[in-house]
């Protein structure tokens, strides 16, 4: 049985590639997961100079309401720019911004298939060996996203700039906004975190580097020899100090139970990795700054998620899930950042 | 929880219902039904505990903001006759408002009160505690 939106993906393409012919699209899957942006595989193929050829590529459309407001083209950047340097990143294609070829924006990228994305099968044969190499992949990677120039790959031309002893308030700012308008409940953790943060700011960035916004274990395509081969989810990337995104891997949320960093290695060892990588310094009281900040935005992530199913925008059962799964955890979490736990 | 369960479980149902038509597209299906059934496990493991925790959290509370009464006065009496989550919950909100107020008012004042604050929030998130839970 066909999907709906086969025939729909195949005259767009088709609008793109003037010189194929027979574009047809096959085998739509939706990807489980995605809560800011419905993602989906398919084969396309078509026919080019009296040729048969297809092609594995991934969609990846707005919801109706998400749990998270990002600007796509902003994510399409992010990604062109990393791809085919040493930070792995898929192919982008085409990027539309209308709604009228299938109801809402979307972009079309190559997929990078026969990897894994999962956090779960992490925990499992085969990869419980992998988890050495998988961290020192994965925190060499990030170092490399924060090394990166923004003016020199682009991204300061289409991403905000912001001043280094101004990254942290703007990031607290905007989180604290949305907490402000779409908690359902008081977060009296949460709410003095923020008083925490806010009476004990950090110290300007050593750069203002590209922050990825969402790096952590889930967010990259992985194999069985603990290689990384694609960096996904660069839907909040923007500019600002890249000791966020340090902190971001680090929130105790994603270490899945297991007491390591990111479920695969000692948080000392995870910052070495960065510093050795990125040639930044990780100051620990800095460090620990962003480390609690991000345990606030996470939260603010998770409210989003219940707002957006509330107010009737997105009524897809992954937009409850966050808010039912992950809530406490991320209390918790703040609690444990703090010391508190 | 919030959404709440109810309002979960019946627009879960609709899913449900319309998943279980044999023209539902398979790849749809199998990630709606997939998740409902997590959010059923995660509902169900709330079931039991509900009431007696958020009962067990508004009388802790109500304490906490009786004992900073010096500091901001306590939100109006409110009467525990009604044991529905619905309310429970609506009165849960309320007095984590006030305890927030309260917490402002004696930080940096108060170090035996903050510090009772935060032993019941840390134990607010023993008792919220999931199976599973990545914290």
């Amino acid at each position: 049985m066909s999907h709906p939106l086969e025939p729909r993906i195949a005259a767009y393409i088709a609008t793109q590639m003037p010189q194929a012919t027979d574009v047809a699209v096959r085998d739509l899957a939706r990807i489980s997961g995605g809560a800011s942006r419905e993602t989906y595989r398919f084969t396309a193929s078509w026919t080019q100079d009296g040729q048969a050829r297809e092609r594995k590529l991934i969609l990846r459309r707005d919801p109706p309401a998400s749990l998270i407001d990002t600007e796509r083209r902003i994510e399409f950047e992010a990604y062109r720019a990393f791809h085919g340097t040493s930070v792995p990143a898929p192919e982008m294609l085409w990027l539309e911004e209308g709604d009228g070829p299938l109801d809402h924006p979307f972009f079309i990228a190559a997929e990078i298939a026969g990897f894994q994305a999962g956090p779960g099968l992490l925990w499992a044969e085969p990869y419980l060996d992998t988890h050495a190499r998988l961290g020192e992949r994965k925190w060499t990677i990030l170092g490399e996203i924060a090394k990166a120039d923004p003016v020199a790959n682009g991204l300061a031309q289409v991403m905000p700039a912001v001043a280094a002893e101004d990254c942290w308030n703007r990031e607290l700012t905007y989180w604290e906004d949305v907490l402000d308008a779409d908690e359902a409940e008081p977060l009296p953790i949460i709410r003095a975190a923020i008083r925490w943060l806010r009476a004990n700011p950090p110290p300007p960035a050593q750069k203002v580097g590209v922050v990825h916004g969402d790096y952590r274990t889930g967010n990259f395509l992985y194999d069985t020899e603990g290689q990384i081969h694609g960096i996904l989810d660069w839907e909040m990337a923007h500019l600002g100090d890249p000791l966020e995104d340090l902190g971001w891997s680090l929130n105790p949320i994603w270490s899945f139970g297991r007491g390591l960093a990111g479920g695969l290695l000692p948080q000392d060892q995870a910052v070495a990795i960065w510093e050795r990588a990125s040639g930044l310094a990780a100051d620990p009281a800095a460090l620990h700054w962003w480390t609690l900040f991000n345990c606030v935005k996470g939260q603010a992530i998770w409210v989003s998620s219940a707002r957006a199913w509330l107010d009737g925008g997105n009524r897809e059962p992954i937009m409850v899930y966050p808010a039912w799964a992950m809530t406490n955890a991320q209390d918790r979490a703040a609690l444990q950042v703090m010391g508190r736990l | 929880m919030i959404p709440s369960v109810p309002a979960v479980l019946v627009d879960l149902a609709g899913k449900v219902m319309a998943n279980a038509m044999p023209d539902a597209n398979p790849t749809d299906r199998a990630a709606t039904l997939g998740l409902s059934a997590m959010l059923m496990g995660l509902a169900a493991e709330a079931w039991d505990g509900a009431a007696h925790n958020l009962v067990m959290e508004n009388r802790a509370i109500r304490g906490l903001l009786a004992r900073g009464a010096a500091y901001v006065p306590p939100p109006e009496e409110r009467a525990e006759d009604d044991f529905r989550l619905s309310a429970l919950a609506a009165e849960n909100a309320r007095l984590r408002a006030a305890l927030i107020t309260l917490q402002i008012a004696v930080e940096g004042r108060d170090g035996a009160m903050n510090e009772a604050i935060w032993a019941e929030l840390r134990a607010s998130t023993e008792r919220r505690k999931q199976q599973g839970s990545a914290v």
